[in-house]
């Protein structure tokens, strides 16, 4: 919009027709205003990096250069890691942004990539043949990357694991068809011991201290007389702790460096006097942290961003698990409340500036992940509300301003995630509101106690920890505590389930990508009944499931050795206590599971085929066969029958829910007899990020009447878009038969929401009754989009006009102009449903 | 020869002079800010498109 309009239109004019992003840039600060037009967007769109976001090609030299010079070192393996982290940490190029008060980013410069070459050689390669994201002069940055990667061939996580695999199962998950990810300890999700660090009670100097007297005792310990199996396992555990204390060293190293960097500032270039104020402030605050605790809310941000760009420049983290409004709530508090230190406005500037350091951060990663994560780097999901150790309502002021700050800079990554519990004040819940009604997509809502129910029977978690739950991943609850958070769940056991109900009627061979890949359950034209398709399914899950999870299993298994994490270790409780690597198996009690993308299409297949096929009897087995071989052309009246006649899952229909419970409930008794390497069970999680659209041309013709090339589902218990024709509390009961304690790990449920209907107060009070309803009926998750059709037609139309219309794709939200046209579509065609 | 010592742009280390940091202005198309990267005292700055004397 040209200023000048944006200048005449007054913010209650913005906010009758809606465009509550025009409203935003209005009410926000100046401050606040600089740093969110200030962002590079780093999300892919349609699979590939903005113009001028360019790879990072300075850490990848700095890691090149040290893993040279080590090469020959007699140091252990994470000893000669954790010089490389700190090597890099110590000599990167760091930034302040202009009004910032928050510093601190995982690559060199704001418009640059992350580019770790130690993970895997075909992210590397993907590197060099991305010539939209490899920076200027190009011949020269490609010699560059052409010597990173001749040094890392053969060296990388992933290349040194690789020999270490069934080569059958690899080829498999490699082809593409049946999962998302590779088996990669450094690249995944990764939650953190915050009990341990992030509660005042401790920081980095603490713990190196900590670290100190537990060399200085094993030390001696292997040189005092005897030799035990004790003494030999010392060794390695002296080298682990050397490398925690290197990390955590060169993390306050990097940490004064930017104090340096505020302090020259001030003294040698700033005019303004309130800037540099500031400046000396940012200078204070990072001289203090991380090397000690906190002592008010902007020194406990700026430690949180330290700790995460430290953990992403040891591994490529997918997801950000995150619970600011319990762990820098109590700052807020003492700041706002207490000492009068801040007022609110200056620590909504100060929440909003958090919330816009996370979005700016990226790594580099593969296509196929930029493609099903439209938009966005990562699932940044952040986790607020809920409840404490004890059961205690944990939502406070800090929870407000977290959700009042992100309707004022509208970054769709990181976005919020709401545990509801029968606690909540109506003050939360309006707020919760009025982010979703002004089209934020965000907060989602999370069943506190279904949830904490769920994380109790999954893993035995004891009640007190299971409370202290935050979002691992998009939805998957873990502890942020000493036994219960998981290092890394890897991305690998991401499964495209639509592939179980494709090979079933394939006998397991993928004609996409031309191989055997799921098991050979037969000709599917011999099946004599129901049950014989059935338990081909049964057969074709948990084959599917069964590839995925060893590969994972093999690599958690060999992490501790073979790609060690000094940095997480030394954050974390449990390692600082054992001497062992946080990947160590055996410190944990598991947090495992597998995402189930495109489940719903199984279920409405299964319907299909058992309606239409075995009962009625209107088609054979050979005819629907022939259909799908043909993609359903020449096909087009049995297709539309297999559409429109056969049950479809959302419309409270016994016949096609009961068949959606009896496949969860196969899928969770199989999950019992999957095992981690903790020992734990391995619960299905359905939802999609945007895999839908992945797999569109991946995924064969079904019975549910998709052909290839279609999009998929797109939420994980979803119904098809337009398929749910009863309406809203319809879609709730049938999500509603499912048991969200035991059925599987999580459900993901999209829902639209009419905007005109959800105005004013009355709006509000339809959608807090459903919401009642939805937690009465114990289901574990539901989200909104209250974007109407015209909006996003017209951003489909003028999308310079809509640059900040935000959407709910998934477990995640993107600004709709990010997203491919059809991923647009996609949203578009969901139902849009009237409440009341 | 030309030494980042003798730039403008470089700060040394109080505890060690011969090391010390690069640390200019720059205006990207989206924002401006200061960055610093770490330099010795003695590194040749021939090339450097940025080097000012002090």
């Amino acid at each position: 919009m040209a200023q000048a309009a944006l200048k005449d239109t007054s913010v209650e004019e913005f906010e009758t027709r809606q465009q509550w992003w025009w409203a935003a840039e209005k009410k926000r600060s100046g401050r606040l205003d600089y740093l969110r037009k200030a962002i590079w967007k780093k999300g892919a769109i349609g699979g590939l990096y903005a113009p001028g976001v360019k790879v990072d090609l300075e850490r990848a030299q700095l890691q090149t250069r040290k893993a040279r010079e080590l090469e020959f070192s007699n140091d252990a393996y994470v000893i000669k890691f954790a010089r490389m982290i700190a090597h890099i940490l110590d000599n990167k190029t760091i930034f302040i942004t202009d009004h910032a008060q928050l510093a601190g980013y995982t690559a060199s410069l704001p418009h640059t990539i992350g580019w770790d070459p130690s993970c895997a050689s075909i992210l590397n390669v993907e590197v060099y043949n991305d010539p939209t994201a490899i920076p200027e002069p190009a011949d020269e940055s490609q010699k560059i990357i052409q010597e990173v990667n001749a040094y890392w061939g053969g060296k990388t996580d992933l290349d040194r694991m690789m020999p270490v695999f069934d080569m059958e199962d690899l080829m498999k998950m490699l082809s593409g068809s049946i999962g998302w990810g590779v088996p990669l300890a450094r690249g995944g999700y990764s939650s953190k011991d915050y009990e341990y660090i992030m509660t005042g009670k401790r920081a980095f100097q603490d713990i190196i201290d900590e670290l100190d007297r537990k060399i200085d005792e094993g030390d001696e310990m292997t040189h005092a007389p005897g030799a035990t199996p004790e003494t030999t396992d010392m060794y390695d555990k002296l080298n682990n702790w050397e490398a925690m204390k290197i990390t955590l060293e060169a993390g306050i190293r990097i940490a004064r460096r930017y104090a340096r960097l505020a302090r020259i500032i001030a003294e040698n270039f700033e005019e303004d006097p309130v800037r540099r104020e500031e400046l000396l402030k940012i200078a204070e605050t990072c001289e203090r942290v991380p090397a000690h605790p906190p002592r008010n809310l902007q020194e406990s941000f700026q430690y949180d961003i330290f700790i995460q760009m430290m953990s992403r420049t040891e591994a490529i983290e997918g997801a950000w698990p995150s619970r600011p409004d319990f762990y820098h709530g109590p700052y807020y508090d003492k700041d706002v409340n207490i000492d009068h230190t801040l007022t609110k406005e200056e620590a909504l500037d100060l929440v909003g500036e958090f919330l816009i350091r996370a979005a700016e951060v990226c790594q580099f990663k593969p296509k196929w992940t930029r493609e099903g994560l439209q938009g966005i780097d990562g699932t940044w999901v952040w986790t607020i509300g809920g409840v404490d150790a004890h059961g205690n309502d944990a939502c406070n002021d800090l929870t407000i301003a977290l959700m009042q700050a992100a309707r004022l800079v509208r970054v769709a990554n990181p976005t919020l995630s709401f545990r509801w519990h029968p606690k909540v004040k109506d003050e939360v819940l309006r707020e919760i509101f009025e982010c979703n009604r002004q089209g934020l997509g965000y907060p989602n809502m999370r069943n506190d106690p279904v949830l904490i129910a769920n994380t109790m029977h999954w893993y035995g978690h004891p009640i007190e920890e299971a409370r202290l739950w935050a979002n691992q991943a998009c939805l998957s609850p873990c502890p942020t505590t000493k036994h219960g958070y998981q290092p890394m769940r890897m991305a690998n056991a991401t499964a495209n389930c639509a592939k179980i109900i494709e090979y079933v009627l394939t006998g397991g061979y993928d004609k996409v990508v031309n191989m055997q890949v799921g098991a050979e359950t037969g000709d599917v034209t011999r099946f004599k009944n129901f049950e014989e398709f059935f338990d081909a399914w049964t057969m074709q899950m948990k084959t599917i499931f069964s590839i995925l999870v060893r590969a994972v299993n093999r690599a958690r298994t060999l992490a501790p050795r073979l790609t060690p994490r000094p940095f997480l270790s030394g954050i974390s409780e449990r390692s600082i206590e054992s001497g062992m690597d946080t990947f160590e198996p055996s410190l944990e009690r598991g947090n495992a599971w597998i995402t189930a993308f495109t489940w719903v299409e199984n279920i409405d297949s299964l319907a299909a085929v058992k309606k239409l096929v075995f009962e009625e009897k209107k088609y054979t087995m050979a005819q629907l066969k022939e259909a799908l071989d043909a993609n359903w052309e020449g096909f087009e009246q049995m297709r539309l029958d297999f559409v429109r006649n056969a049950p479809k899952w959302g419309n409270d229909d016994d016949y096609v829910d009961d068949i959606m419970i009896r496949c969860l409930r196969e899928a969770a008794k199989f999950s019992r007899e999957l095992k981690c390497p903790s020992g734990n069970s391995w619960p299905i999680l359905p939802e999609n990020v945007s895999g839908n659209i992945h797999y569109a041309n991946i995924v064969g013709a079904l019975p549910n009447g998709r052909r290839l090339g279609d999009a998929l589902y797109d939420g994980g218990i979803s119904p098809g878009p337009g398929l749910d024709k009863k309406g809203p509390t319809a879609v709730l009961k049938s999500c509603s038969k499912i048991d969200h304690i035991t059925d599987g790990r999580a459900f993901l449920l999209n829902q639209r929401l009419s905007p005109t209907q959800l105005a004013g107060e009355k709006g509000y009070q339809l959608w807090k009754a459903y919401i009642r309803t939805w937690a009465d009926l114990g289901i574990d998750h539901i989200q909104f989009n209250m974007i109407d059709d015209a909006t996003l037609r017209a951003a489909q139309k003028e999308p310079e006009q809509y640059q900040e219309v935000i959407v709910r794709v998934a477990g995640y939200s993107a600004h709709f102009v990010d997203i491919s046209r059809k991923t647009q579509d996609n949203i578009i065609q969901r139902t849009i449903h009237g409440l009341g | 020869m030309a030494t980042c010592k003798e730039c403008k742009s470089y700060f040394p280390l109080e505890e060690n002079p011969d090391k010390g940091d690069c640390v200019r202005r720059v205006v990207d198309p989206r924002q401006e800010y200061y960055q610093s990267k770490p330099v010795n005292a003695s590194d040749d700055a021939v090339k450097c498109a940025s080097f000012a004397k002090k």
